[in-house]
């Protein structure tokens, strides 16, 4: 879903990347809340695409890197319509209108309405999260945090360093699979690689750990290097999705 | 070289220091007595296992908080400000911006923005990475990231810079850049360094004092290092302290340099490869038309700089990856398309890092671990060669084995199986002389047995007591082939 990959410059300055993380991040929340309360296919849907057309638009992320964001979820979206329509409470009821019959299982049109939208809400998931993470640097998403949330500076920076070490453990386990093969073990696959993935990532932390001591983090009150303010820009940002889910959800 | 150190009372004064880990069952470090003046440099030598990063985390204030251990006697460092920077350069770089990873040290001691502002350029400028600012700091290269922890260490204007091992995973151009870097700093006289370092020829120079540990964490030596050399010259060498070629000649020590040349091709092929190439990313190739062939018996060195392709040409040798064109040809197949047991009989990889070779929590169950019931017989006595006998670390865990024991390790694993391919990725690094030259030793015996070795590394020592045979990659290509 959230591609590990630093911005490039043109997502960074981009309308969207100069928008205060932590307005972006309250609007997918609030977006999110929108389209759980809704009962309608319509709402999610519409907001899916809003989402995307701003980050492609507003975001400057280019339409691979969307696309490779959103695959896995759209993957999982249809998987989930699938089996909600198909095992849905909705196919007991006699009295409803048959969609599809094979042998013992009954598809009703309550039950396939109940997994478009359950899929739908996966995809509008899929779309804001992609918006959010391609026009959000890590950097600048911690930065908010620590300076204008108030959050821990050990929670930011450990998060911080967390998430760049994501890269690392795909390196870990391909790895650890070769060094499988190469003592003629079969298969991609033993519960053995998760145990000493986990091994290398405790010691991996570790060093890291040591390594910010060593810079004297946590030893006082920090300055920053990139000071935030809050600019105009998140406020029409802010208001702008607000006003956009008040619409479509009014529409509906 | 350049000045000397500043006057006034030291700097660093340990009296009968020690440390012991927690739950550890004897001392790191035992009864070491020291001064070093303000602005001297004090290099610390010592086998695998002697204390050494111990000594270095002690005296940049690591000891006791963030790693828990009991210590013994004093160590008083006036600066408690130090500038750190580690051996791994993977591991201490924090932000995803060059300016904002050296800025990061700054922000810790609450610097203000125009005071960060003007002194981040400055210390980039210093690492030799003037202009960088803006750079992601994933792709800078390995020397690179090394000279931007020197930066991040120096941006905050400690009394104090320690440096544990800093090049030991570089090139040796990355090295020499680094140990420039660091020369300048020592001409200013501004910190006091204490400095661990392997690459002994590089640094001797900038030593002032020298601190040599010995195998169960005493000092053995401790003095300038012209009368350290002639009072205890010999014990050093016996110890496997790494010292430089020049003072090795002068002791009548040097290492047998003369690898006996084979002739190419002696014995019959056991891998070859023709118009090889292969690329991660389409369009972006790691390695371009390389033609080889290493014959049993043979002992061939893989030279070139980070980056030029060296881990990649062994993992397809070894049939790890997939050529993208051309053809490696082990022994009649195509390495990749073989099944893993068949691939592991015929042709082995020792990784570069251990510890990414370990897939189970007992020695062993490590060396154990897909053996066929004939191999196994040879398991003991494979690591009773090695000096790790099964009595005494069969129960252990591999992770929590030292540097040099983790490396011995991962030799044992694949060693135990007699593949007619050796490939070895960077089998020195951070091992002391005498785990070097029970390694060479080993090879040796391998290749008079009839096994084909190849061993990528950028030890220029290890390469001249080792190969009959020297490959040269450059930006993946096969530029020069040359004996040793």
């Amino acid at each position: 879903m959230i591609a590990i990959a630093p911005l490039e410059a043109a997502q960074s300055r981009s309308l969207l990347g100069r928008t205060n993380p932590l307005v972006k991040l309250g609007l997918a929340a609030l977006w999110l809340v929108g389209f759980v309360v809704t009962p309608r296919v319509g709402p999610p849907l519409a907001l899916a695409a809003a989402a995307l057309v701003a980050a492609l638009l507003l975001g400057r992320v280019p339409p691979v890197s969307v696309l490779r964001g959103l695959a896995p979820l759209w993957t999982a979206a249809i998987g989930i319509a699938f089996f909600t329509a198909l095992f849905s409470a909705a196919n007991t009821d006699p009295a409803a209108r048959v969609v599809l019959a094979l042998g013992a299982l009954r598809v009703t049109d309550g039950a396939v309405a109940d997994g478009i939208l359950l899929g739908a809400r996966v995809v509008a998931i899929a779309a804001v999260s992609v918006a959010f993470a391609r026009s959000t640097s890590p950097t600048a998403l911690v930065d908010a945090l620590v300076q204008q949330a108030r959050l821990s500076d050990r929670f930011a920076y450990g998060a911080l360093a967390a998430y760049q070490a994501v890269p690392r453990l795909s390196l870990d386990l391909a790895a650890l699979r070769e060094a499988r093969r190469l003592r003629g073990l079969r298969g991609d696959w033993h519960p053995r690689l998760l145990v000493a993935l986990l091994v290398l990532a405790v010691r991996h932390a570790e060093r890291l750990g040591l390594a910010m001591d060593a810079r004297g983090f946590g030893r006082g009150p920090r300055s920053h290097f990139r000071p935030r303010a809050w600019g105009p820009l998140d406020l029409v940002v802010g208001l702008g999705g607000v006003a956009l889910l008040g619409a479509v959800l009014a529409w509906a | 070289m350049g000045g000397t150190a500043r006057g006034g009372p030291p700097a660093i004064v340990a009296r009968d220091f020690g440390f012991r880990y927690a739950r550890a069952a004897e001392a790191a470090l035992e009864g070491v007595d020291l001064e070093l003046e303000p602005g001297g440099c004090l290099l610390v030598l010592g086998p695998s296992g002697s204390g050494k990063s111990t000594f270095a985390l002690a005296v940049a204030g690591l000891l006791g908080g963030d790693v828990p251990g009991l210590v013994a006697g004093s160590l008083r460092v006036d600066e408690a400000d130090a500038g750190v920077v580690f051996q791994d350069p993977d591991r201490q770089v924090v932000m995803e911006r060059v300016a904002d990873d050296v800025a990061f040290g700054l922000e810790s001691r609450a610097w203000s923005l125009p005071a960060m502002r003007a002194r981040v350029p400055e210390a980039l400028s210093d690492a030799g990475l003037a202009g960088y600012e803006a750079h992601l700091t994933a792709t800078l290269s390995g020397g690179q990231r090394q000279r931007l922890a020197l930066a991040g260490a120096l941006a905050p204007r400690p009394g104090l810079l320690v440096l544990d091992e800093p090049t030991a995973n570089l090139d040796p151009a990355g090295a020499r850049a680094f140990v420039e870097r660091l020369a300048a700093v020592r001409a200013a006289r501004a910190a006091t360094i204490v400095l661990v370092e392997h690459r002994v020829d590089l640094v001797w120079r900038l030593a002032d004092r020298l601190l040599v540990l010995g195998r169960d964490g005493r000092p053995i030596a401790s003095g300038p290092p012209g009368a350290v050399v002639a009072r205890h010259g010999a014990r050093l060498v016996t110890e496997g302290v790494w010292l430089p070629a020049a003072v090795e000649r002068q002791l009548g020590v040097a290492v047998d340099h003369s690898a006996q040349p084979s002739a190419v091709g002696a014995g019959p092929p056991v891998v070859a490869a023709s118009g090889l190439a292969f690329a991660y990313e389409r369009g972006r190739p790691v390695l371009l038309d390389v033609d080889l062939h290493v014959a049993a018996g043979e002992r061939v060195a893989l030279v070139g700089q980070n980056g030029s392709g060296k881990s990649t040409l062994a993992r397809l040798l070894v049939g790890l990856l997939r050529p993208t064109a051309g053809r490696v040809d082990l022994l009649g197949d195509a390495p990749h398309r073989l099944a893993p047991a068949d691939l592991a009989a015929r042709a082995g990889l020792v990784f570069q890092d251990p510890e990414r070779q370990f897939l189970a929590t007992r020695v062993a169950d490590e060396i154990a671990l897909g053996l066929t019931s004939a191999d196994r017989a040879r398991a003991a006595p494979t690591l009773e060669a090695l000096g790790l006998p099964l009595a005494s670390f069969g129960a252990r865990s591999p992770y929590q084995l030292s540097g040099g024991e983790q490396r011995r390790l991962s030799l044992a694993c694949i060693l135990v199986r007699e593949p007619r391919l050796l490939v070895l990725d960077e089998p020195t690094f951070g091992q002391d002389r005498l785990a070097v030259d029970g390694l060479l030793a080993l090879l040796r015996d391998r290749a008079a047995a009839g096994t084909a070795i190849l061993a990528a590394t950028h030890d220029e020592r290890f390469v001249a007591a080792f190969a009959s045979r020297v490959l040269e990659l450059h930006a993946g290509r096969l530029v020069a082939e040359r004996a040793p």
